[in-house]
């Protein structure tokens, strides 16, 4: 009886403890249940993230199945969709190279094709076109993903809008191309400074030496005495030359004065009249004498006027028959006055009508290339334009416009 | 009259300048000596000895303006008119801020250059006269 009860308290004893080992069990698979559902919610959410993060950054990101021909699109990202300016549904299943458009560069394009089928990452800048046909530049760089056997599976694409980078590059590039004008000319003001330093010694020399002679030969030598009045006219001619140039090159503020824009013309037509007989050519006027004042600067102006006229006069020089030089002032509207300068010469040939007014840029053998370009400064820094343009029948036709001085309301 | 003028001392580095305004002036009775350096002139003449001086301004060495600081510094009382190629717009004030009697752009004119020697001179001895 005693030995039932002891096997009966065993067998009670075995059972509990299957039931205990089953218990532990339970709760270990429980417990790996539990850590998988956890290992699982946390993959999801780093998942999540990483959509997230796509979606979210601010380069376009697109990926291509590599499997399957024609390269199509799986998947794009609201900013490559913003960037190509097509929705996700017109692109998705599309063959990548599709969306760049027929204006696309077809050499780039090849070389992304290239590097792709080698498996290698391309990166590079391209000209791209959105759904529009608007141009944009972009940065783009694509790399092959590949699965546990190392066939490429997917191209993951990061592309990036540069186009205002480019531009901002674009407008230093130009900036710093100003800034080598600028050097340049101050060199030239420079070189033209020591050389007016040095020819105006000569000139002294000159001047000095025939006022001397004159002085000696008065009432003696009446001939020679003459002579040696053209020696100190040109003399003084050649300084005054030198002293224009100086001030131009000096770029000082103008001297802004009332003129009479007609009056000016005259005056600077007479400096150069000798030139313009000794050539056998006709000078003719349309002046507006009803004109209004302007304010300008007197010198620098008939720099302006100067330069256009010997300009017309040079182009006029190949041709015989090319006689007459016409300047004409009109009123342009109510602000402004014009003046032409209108040669029957050959004209401006159409390659240098671009560069007509670009510093050092000059069609003359000769040319220092500065005339055009100075004469546009100094009209501009009269608050006018100078253009030119060629006459309809024959030769060039350079015009300006000046501001008309305001009268002071009291 | 002649005896009244003044001695003119003409201070250029440029040789042929020098001896053209020496041969002007010599034409107007001047009696005229010619430098190629302020060095030299001040070497050769003592601050006491009257006379105007033509003083260029760019030099190498003493320049113009220096030699004229120099001039005024030593307590001489002598006319300095400027001869230059050079044309700043203040290069007349600041001649005259400096103790010069003026400023004369090259190529002079010798007229001119005659006048402001004479009031240069004629200022001097009245000065003296004074003293």
């Amino acid at each position: 009886m005693k030995n039932k009860i002891i096997k009966k308290k065993e067998t009670r004893n075995n059972l509990e403890e299957t039931i205990r080992n089953q218990t532990d069990e339970l709760k270990s698979k429980t417990g790996q249940i539990k850590r998988g559902v956890d290992r699982e919610k946390i993959a999801q959410e780093q998942i999540l993230i990483r959509t997230k993060a796509m979606e979210s950054t601010t380069d376009g990101i697109f990926i291509i199945d590599a499997t399957k021909p024609g390269f199509p699109l799986i998947y794009t990202n609201p900013s490559f969709q913003s960037l190509i300016g097509y929705s996700k549904n017109e692109i998705i299943g599309k063959n990548y190279f599709l969306i760049y458009g027929s204006d696309a560069d077809s050499r780039v394009v090849e070389e992304i094709k290239q590097t792709m089928s080698r498996g290698e990452s391309f990166h590079g800048e391209m000209l791209n076109f959105r759904k529009s046909g608007k141009k944009f530049w972009s940065s783009l760089r694509i790399t092959p993903v590949r699965d546990t056997k190392g066939e490429t599976t997917h191209y993951v694409g990061i592309q990036t809008d540069t186009t205002l980078m480019k531009q901002r590059n674009l407008e230093i590039e130009e900036q710093r191309e100003e800034l080598l004008h600028v050097t340049r000319v101050g060199k030239l003001a420079e070189f033209v400074s020591s050389l007016a330093h040095e020819i105006s010694q000569p000139l002294t020399a000159i001047l000095a030496y025939a006022q001397a002679a004159q002085r000696l030969l008065k009432d003696k030598e009446p001939k020679v005495y003459e002579i040696l009045q053209y020696i100190i006219n040109d003399d003084q001619r050649a300084a005054e030359v030198i002293r224009r140039l100086r001030y131009l090159l000096k770029k000082s503020k103008p001297a802004f004065e009332p003129l009479d824009i007609n009056v000016l013309i005259n005056d600077t037509v007479t400096l150069i009249m000798p030139h313009i007989a000794s050539r056998n050519k006709v000078i003719k006027f349309e002046l507006d004498t009803t004109l209004p004042q302007i304010m300008g600067d007197r010198i620098q102006l008939q720099q302006v006027l100067l330069n256009l006229i010997s300009n017309s006069l040079e182009a006029m020089e190949a041709s015989s028959d090319s006689l007459e030089l016409m300047i004409r002032t009109s009123r342009k509207d109510s602000d402004m006055i014009m003046v032409e300068v209108k040669d029957s010469g050959s004209g401006i040939a159409a390659e240098n009508m671009q560069k007509l007014f670009v510093h050092f840029f000059t069609s003359k053998p000769d040319g220092l290339g500065m005339g055009l370009s100075i004469s546009r400064s100094i009209v501009e820094a009269h608050g006018g334009r100078l253009e030119a343009e060629n006459n309809s029948d024959r030769g060039a036709n350079f015009y300006f416009t000046l501001p008309i001085k305001i009268k002071n309301s009291q | 009259m002649a005896t009244g003028k003044m001695k003119i001392f003409i201070v250029d580095d440029d040789e042929s300048v020098c001896r053209a305004l020496r041969t002007l002036l010599m034409t107007y009775g001047f009696e005229i000596i010619t430098f190629n350096s302020a060095q030299t002139f001040f070497e050769k003449v003592p601050p006491e000895v009257p006379g105007c001086l033509l003083l260029d301004i760019h030099m190498p060495g003493l320049d113009g303006w220096e030699t004229q600081k120099r001039i005024m510094a030593s307590g001489s009382k002598r006319p300095v008119i400027f001869i230059s190629a050079e044309k700043k717009d203040d290069a007349m004030g600041r001649a005259l801020n400096v103790g010069a009697v003026g400023f004369l752009q090259k190529p002079v004119n010798g007229e001119t250059l005659v006048e402001l020697i004479n009031v240069a001179s004629e200022n001097y001895q009245m000065a003296n006269h004074e003293e």
